[in-house]
């Protein structure tokens, strides 16, 4: 992997990115008779890393599913400067995200995806071999996906997210299996990113790691936006985001006894 | 415009990158060459019960009667455009790139299209050379010629490419890949021979997939052995082209379907 600060930017070739505002608002989704999302708000910013963070079942990754047009909200709105994901004339170029890891066939190699991703979206194929640098994957392009570890799997998603050189990134859990090294380098580049203009919207359960790249955060629980703001607003005196976090939960523990 | 160029262009990679054309023309050659050359090598005559000669024009369009069990191959082949997606779990990435669905399933249909053809092609070839194998080994002339020959193997060549597209449409609706199998060979093996006999029922099955089929192929020995059995005048068969029609039609009522209500589904 290259140990550039910012190669997905600094390959491009870009020192500005015109990135576009995510929001949701008052998002609402139900999966049969169960609520999965009640009332979620968010927005996220060009120019900054924001962090979505959540107890598990909270709505992160159904939030994020109906930002991209995976799913839809039964209330509320979800949009990418104004417009739906699916209105958006060249999607893959406006944002590009990281979700579901076995997002490749098994029996293909990492080159093939990228080049079928790449020919769907519409991006010449010399911008394969750009990614495949870009995280590092050059030398075990031609190894079929079965054979992948689960960082490898993150890389070739990461990959396929940058495959249209977007001004946005979505990101869900993107540091599961990633090495120390792969991690530092994720960090750099979403902060690189952020810092050329564009968006970066991250979820996580990493905490301490999250607290190193973000700068604002927004917080869902029970389906519902807890908090939204900036991190330093949020963490005020604690001395971390984690123990800010915990703090909270434990003082809703206490309030619920 | 472009977006849909796009979309076909993707699928057409996506394709290639794999193995499945290379297995899916392999298939061809063992439904075609390879069936009716091993027909033909051991001789029609002696099947049991036995079959008229190679050198007759009923020996030649026995065997190759025996294409039908090949139709099966690229309807199941198709249902893998869609339910391998959601099966591999590739769906999403697929749907990020191309948001509307619809244009991911035409895409599909057309890249698929094109390897239901291929198929056919090798099929309706190989299946003449196949005969031609047998009766040069035994020393005959086949009773057909090679025009009206490969002109009889091209109609199972071109139902074979209808049926890879009803595959495509039967595994969008289904998006599951053990139901959309279940589906294609409960209805073709099961349901199909079931209203060629039910009494009433004959009257609608030159319209059903079945008896299109037989119009399209030609092949209308089971009816004419059902009508000679039960004394009953067995369904009208329609002409090829209506029974193309008909299974087409067939194909692009399942993907309309499948762009109405499955794929818009939320993806998990």
């Amino acid at each position: 992997m290259s140990a550039a600060v910012a190669p997905g930017v600094a390959a491009q070739g870009r020192v500005v990115l015109s990135g576009p505002t995510l929001r949701a608002e008052g998002l609402a989704k139900s999966f049969g008779p169960v609520p999965a999302l009640t009332r979620v708000d968010l927005v996220a910013r060009p120019g900054r890393v924001t962090g979505f963070i959540g107890p598990n079942g909270a709505g992160k990754s159904t939030t994020l599913r109906i930002l991209t047009g995976l799913a839809r909200a039964d209330q509320g709105a979800a949009t990418i400067d104004g417009m739906p994901y699916g209105a958006l004339s060249s999607p893959s170029r406006v944002l590009g995200v990281v979700g579901d890891l076995a997002g490749a066939h098994p029996g293909m190699t990492a080159r093939g995806h990228l080049q079928t991703q790449a020919a769907l979206i519409g991006v010449p194929g010399a911008r394969v071999e750009q990614v495949l640098e870009e995280t590092g994957l050059s030398s075990v392009s031609r190894r079929r996906v079965r054979g992948f570890s689960t960082g490898m799997r993150q890389r070739l998603a990461l990959a396929t997210a940058l495959l249209g050189q977007p001004s946005g990134l979505i990101l869900d859990e993107p540091t599961n299996g990633l090495d120390p090294s792969g991690i530092v380098w994720l960090r750099r580049l979403l902060r690189a990113f952020a810092d050329a203009g564009g968006t970066v919207l991250v979820s996580s359960h990493v905490l301490t790691e999250l607290q190193q790249v973000i700068d604002d955060l927004v917080l869902v629980e029970g389906g519902r936006t807890r908090w939204s703001g900036s991190l330093s607003d949020f963490t005020g005196e604690h001395a971390s985001l984690e123990e800010a976090y915990l703090s909270m939960v434990e003082e809703e523990m206490a309030c619920d006894s | 415009m472009r977006q849909l160029k796009d979309a076909i262009r993707g699928e057409v990679v996506r394709l290639t990158r794999t193995r499945l054309p290379l297995w899916t023309l392999a298939a061809a050659v063992a439904c075609g060459g390879l069936l009716t050359g091993l027909v033909a090598l051991t001789g029609p005559e002696n099947a049991t019960p036995p079959m008229p000669g190679l050198d007759t024009v009923a020996g030649v369009s026995g065997v190759v009667g025996l294409l039908g069990v090949a139709l099966f191959v690229p309807a199941l082949i198709g249902t893998v455009a869609i339910t391998g997606e959601y099966r591999h779990r590739t769906v999403a990435t697929t749907f990020l790139a191309v948001p509307n669905r619809g244009r991911v399933l035409v895409a599909k249909l057309i890249a698929y299209g094109g390897l239901g053809l291929a198929y056919g092609l090798v099929l309706a070839f190989s299946a003449v050379a196949g005969i031609y194998a047998g009766t040069f080994a035994y020393g005959i002339e086949p009773g057909l010629g090679l025009g009206a020959m490969l002109g009889t193997t091209a109609r199972y060549g071109a139902a074979a490419a209808i049926y890879m597209l009803l595959g495509v449409g039967i595994g969008a609706v289904a998006r599951h890949q053990l139901l959309a199998i279940g589906i294609t060979l409960g209805y073709f093996y099961f349901v199909d021979n079931l209203m060629m006999i039910l009494p009433g029922a004959n009257i609608v099955y030159p319209f059903l997939p079945g008896g299109a089929t037989s119009a399209l192929t030609g092949s209308t020995a089971i009816l004419e052995m059902i009508a000679a059995e039960t004394g009953v005048n067995g369904p009208v068969v329609q002409a090829p082209l209506v029974g193309a029609l008909v299974l087409l039609g067939y194909a692009l009522a399942s993907s309309a379907l499948a762009a109405a209500v499955s794929l818009r589904r939320d993806v998990a």
